[in-house]
């Protein structure tokens, strides 16, 4: 039997190189369907290992906050969601300072202030956190020039894009002074524009040290804390109990949320991988259209070689014999276009990511696209069932070919 | 006396219905030996063709029965008309009909390809059937690259590769030119006196008269014609 394959093999690959222009068009339409699904697979979990290496160092940490909190649908916008006149206790703070396996717990404080500059004078919100927070909240936001404050710094403030270029007639600086609330603080750095990289929008933040905050404002209103734990592995269990204690020191079930990075980090990879699935289906309609072009090419190819099946039959083909030599060839057609498409997809999820790498679609992030063996196998599989599948008509129309075919005289 | 290898019980084959049909074969009995040369003649449109598809199993009758080695073909299934086909019957076609993406060796070795016949004995009886018929300058020429007779005689070859009982050969010389068709004929009879039965269809007359026995069709109806 083995012999025997040897020779449909043979027959199938002679066939397909003496159609070599049809057979090179056949193949690439499933070389394009493979190459999409491929680049597609390749950037998706490019995109997962960006996003979890940036969120992942923050593993231990949890963001409590009045209101919903963070979740995937506020995502981008302001995440300080909840009533404006509602605010963490220094109970509520310290409560949870003696929850066990809390390492540290940052209150952030916010509340309105006017910010003048230049004589002119506009109301901003303003956020006061310490400065590892700072590092955490916008380590991994690009700066448009200056530095994140120092523990040690005093009367500095940071500001967004929009306050420093939308707010004013004139541009704010690095090193300007600017009066918040009658109080002389110096620029020290300006945010990059938001471009939807970070947790929350940056672009009308005006950001300073707590100390600073209190000094400014003379309230001390929490919004947000930041906690982190001693176990990573702990961080789901102390995120309940926080919310827990919060909620109770206030009486309302619902007063505050807990939300841990991780959980974040879990919501983006998921609706990455919806989207990826998606687009993956969308590619695959590609490869249900290389197929219809399989079964097209081998059909022709059976008629025309109704003359030839009826030979090889008349000299003792079986029916099987003439199936197997049908299905192989299509087989081959569609394996030597997912061979071909895999290749194009190496390159083509390169090409893809630079384009989105350059309308800087990550947010100032970089990813590089991952070519998996195991999107590799897949391609391989899909390629060589769509080959079967695409080729079982036409092979079976063949075999129902009469022998008398070879003799008819026309 | 030699055993029969073809016998036909009431052979016939209808085509169409009612009014339409068209009796290309009408209750044949006829009988071949082991060493037969028969030659099987009549007008296009006689029945020729209809026979000989019917004894080279290509075809199933309408009713009657073929005999070959004994076994009757009329009931076997697809797959084992398909192993007598290539173990039993050797066919020669006026249009050659081989595979064009073939080589000669290719070519004949195809057969035994299909009986499972493993590669190197093949290799070794396609050159030994293509010396055989002349062709030992021509084994790695496709069908495009030869001529008629050449082809026609990789047809031959490709005919005896299975050993069968019977070689059929429809019109053989139809296509060729005379020294071709001699040539075609010489090779024929020569395998046929090392014991091989032949059964030629033709119309042409010196080809009939060359075979040891005539058998004439005329409007599906066959008789004996004493050489």
């Amino acid at each position: 039997m083995k012999k025997m394959l040897r020779d449909h093999f043979n027959l199938s690959y002679k066939n397909i190189r003496e159609r070599m222009s049809r057979s090179i068009l056949t193949l690439l339409g499933i070389a394009v369907g493979i190459m999409a699904i491929v680049s597609l697979i390749a950037i998706g979990e490019g995109m997962n290992v960006a996003v979890s290496s940036e969120l992942s160092t923050l593993s231990d940490t949890i963001i409590v906050q009045v209101g919903e909190g963070f979740s995937i649908f506020n995502f981008g916008q302001n995440g300080n969601s909840g009533l404006d006149d509602e605010y963490l206790t220094e109970r509520d703070i310290s409560d949870i300072e003696r929850i066990p396996g809390v390492k540290d717990v940052s209150p952030q404080l916010s509340g309105a202030g006017i910010l003048s500059f230049n004589g002119e004078t506009v109301g901003v919100s303003l956020t006061g956190m310490d400065s590892d927070i700072m590092k955490v909240q916008y380590g991994f936001e690009d700066l448009d020039s200056g530095d994140l404050i120092d523990s040690g710094d005093q009367n500095k403030v940071l500001i967004g894009y929009d306050v420093a270029y939308d707010y004013f007639d004139a541009n704010i600086a690095v090193d300007d002074m600017v009066i918040i609330n009658g109080n002389k603080l110096q620029v020290h750095g300006i945010f990059a524009e938001f471009t939807g990289g970070g947790l929350t929008s940056s672009d009308d933040a005006v950001v300073m040290l707590t100390r600073d905050y209190k000094k400014v404002t003379g309230e001390s209103n929490i919004k947000s804390a930041t906690v982190t734990v001693y176990n990573v592995n702990e961080v789901d269990p102390i995120a309940d109990e926080i919310e827990q204690v919060v909620n109770e020191n206030h009486g309302d079930d619902d007063f505050a949320s807990a939300t841990t990075l991780s959980s974040i980090l879990d919501s983006i990879l998921s609706i990455l991988g919806i989207l990826q699935t998606v687009l993956i289906a969308i590619a695959s309609i590609a490869l249900i259209v290389a197929s219809i072009g399989i079964m097209n090419t081998m059909l022709t190819s059976v008629m025309e070689r109704t003359r030839e099946i009826g030979i090889m039959k008349a000299i003792g083909a079986t029916n099987k014999d003439i199936m197997l030599i049908f299905i192989i060839e299509g087989i081959l057609l569609s394996v030597i276009g997912g061979i071909f498409g895999i290749f194009l997809g190496m390159f083509g999820s390169q090409g893809i990511s630079s384009i989105l790498l350059s309308f800087e679609m990550g947010g100032g992030g970089t990813f590089e696209p991952v070519i998996s063996i195991v999107s590799i196998v897949l391609a391989i599989s899909v390629s060589l069932l769509v080959g079967v599948l695409s080729s079982l008509y036409p092979a079976w129309r063949a075999a129902q070919m009469s022998p008398i075919e070879a003799v008819r005289y026309e | 006396m030699s055993k029969d290898v073809i016998v036909t019980k009431d052979l016939s084959k209808t085509y169409g219905k009612g009014e339409l049909q068209v009796h290309a074969l009408r209750k044949t009995n006829i009988s071949i030996k082991q060493g037969d040369y028969i030659a099987i003649i009549g007008p296009s449109g006689s029945g020729k063709s209809t026979l000989m598809n019917l004894l080279g199993c290509l075809d199933t009758p309408s009713t009657g029965k073929v005999l070959i080695d004994d076994t009757d073909v009329t009931v076997l299934s697809e797959t084992k008309l398909a192993k007598i086909r290539r173990e039993k019957i050797g066919f020669v076609f006026q249009k050659y009909n081989l595979i064009p993406t073939l080589n000669a060796i290719e070519n004949v070795a195809l057969g035994m390809g299909f009986a499972g016949v493993d590669t190197q004995t093949r290799q070794k009886r396609a050159k030994e059937l293509l010396t055989m018929v002349g062709l030992s300058h021509r084994m790695k020429h496709k069908p495009s690259e030869l001529s008629g007779g050449e082809q026609q005689r990789v047809a031959i070859a490709r005919a005896l590769a299975n050993d069968p009982s019977i070689i059929l050969a429809d019109e053989p010389t139809g296509n060729v030119d005379t020294l071709s068709g001699n040539k075609i004929m010489n090779i024929l009879e020569e395998i046929n006196n090392k014991g091989e039965t032949i059964i030629i269809v033709t119309h042409d007359p010196a080809i009939a008269k060359r075979a040891h026995r005539k058998l004439r069709i005329l409007d599906g109806v066959v008789s004996e014609e004493n050489a």
